[in-house]
């Protein structure tokens, strides 16, 4: 019994230590989570919570890497780079929908100030 | 027995399968149907497929190998796909709102400009048409003028002065000596004079001022040269010049333009003048 458990503790180590450093993954998940903060996720409280869970998953990962969790860690940052993602959305679509609003303020604007609008 | 024992066996394994579902699975279901019932559905479809790829791959690994952490991962993605999804849409109906509002500003605006072109085209003809009445108004007036002084010139003198344009009439042609009547042939000519005067401006203002030589006392000639000038006043009036733009005096002998010592002096300064004012100048 005590051979199969030392057996089994052996093949788990092995496997976690197969498993390989997720780098490309670390990229996309960091620059995703950049991507949100230059397009002001920061101050868009809709996108925030995602940015910030991205930022903490990146941070878990990190732990789990230094723990040489690679698969865990790898999974996490599928995580941070899906949460990521979902701020640049978020944030993109607060930026269109403000654009849309302005065009329509300075429309509004416009048809009050052009003179010879209704004075035919 | 036994085959009905595992049949129950296997029905509360998956009674409990399903009843434990792992909350990112559930999460994920409830993101993927929000965002197929909003905007993502005509919007991004692309998106939304693409989310319901990764709902199945969490439905197959939660199935295959139940809530273990990887479904749990797969179905937390899973979820955020569907949200990236309805959020990608939102973006697009945005742009398409605000690319539709500048077309319809921009149709609206080049429609403006044609009506304000066309209504500018209209005020330049109305100008030109304006301009030509104007020149053609000038001219006729120009040509009455013209013809009123070929007129008046056989039997007055017109002058301009600067109280206005002076036509100045010989006292004998229109009356007889110390008398306020005209004469009868007086009447032929003051007509010229009154219907060269209905062609003058029609703002213009007349005054018709008499004037007498010396011979006779002050007051009997200023008294005669205000009747005198009241009765041209009146026949100009009769015919057909506005009465509130002519008015009449008298001077008597106090206006003399030459020397009342020689009979051809006095003869001069028997006379009747018709000032026509310049239209705005000061009574």
């Amino acid at each position: 019994m005590k051979r199969a458990i030392i057996a089994m503790a052996g093949i788990a180590t092995a496997c976690a230590a197969t498993y390989p450093v997720p780098v490309q993954r670390m990229a996309d998940a960091q620059s995703a989570r950049r991507s949100a903060v230059e397009l002001g996720a920061n101050n868009l409280p809709d996108a925030q919570l995602y940015l910030k869970l991205s930022e903490e998953e990146i941070a878990k990962a990190n732990v789990l890497l230094k723990e040489n969790e690679n698969r865990r860690a790898d999974f996490m940052l599928i995580r941070a780079k899906a949460d990521g993602e979902l701020a640049v959305a978020i944030a993109r679509a607060k930026k269109s929908e403000a654009e849309e609003k302005q065009s329509l303020d300075q429309q509004k604007l416009r048809a009050k100030t052009i003179p010879f609008q209704g004075a035919r | 027995m036994k085959r009905a024992t595992t049949i129950g066996v296997s029905l509360l394994f998956f009674a409990a399968c399903a009843a434990t579902a792992p909350k990112e699975l559930l999460n994920a279901r409830t993101a993927y149907n929000q965002a197929s019932a909003g905007p993502a559905a005509d919007a991004n479809p692309a998106g939304l497929h693409s989310a319901k790829e990764s709902l199945d791959a969490a439905e197959d690994s939660f199935s295959k190998h139940g809530a273990t952490q990887e479904t749990n991962d797969i179905a937390y993605v899973a979820g955020r796909r569907a949200q990236i999804a309805e959020a990608n849409a939102r973006e697009v109906q945005a742009i398409q709102r605000k690319e539709q509002q500048i077309a319809q500003a921009s149709a609206a605006q080049g429609e403006q400009l044609q009506q304000t072109s066309a209504d500018l085209e209209r005020a330049k003809t109305q100008l030109g048409a304006t301009h030509q009445q104007l020149a053609d108004e000038r001219q006729r007036r120009e040509e009455a003028e013209r013809q009123a002084a070929a007129a008046l010139a056989a039997f007055a003198t017109v002058k301009q002065e600067p109280r206005g344009m002076v036509i100045t009439l010989s006292g004998s042609v229109l009356f007889a000596s110390n008398k306020a009547e005209l004469l009868p042939s007086a009447r032929v000519k003051l007509n010229e004079v009154a219907d060269a005067l209905t062609k003058q401006d029609p703002k213009a203002k007349i005054i018709v001022e008499g004037n007498t030589d010396s011979q006779g006392s002050a007051p009997y000639n200023q008294e005669l040269s205000r009747r005198r000038a009241e009765s041209v006043r009146n026949y100009i009036v009769s015919r057909g010049f506005s009465a509130d733009r002519i008015q009449a005096r008298g001077n008597g002998l106090t206006n003399p333009i030459a020397d009342n010592k020689s009979p051809e002096g006095r003869a001069n300064n028997r006379r009747v003048e018709i000032v026509v004012q310049p239209v705005g100048a000061a009574q």
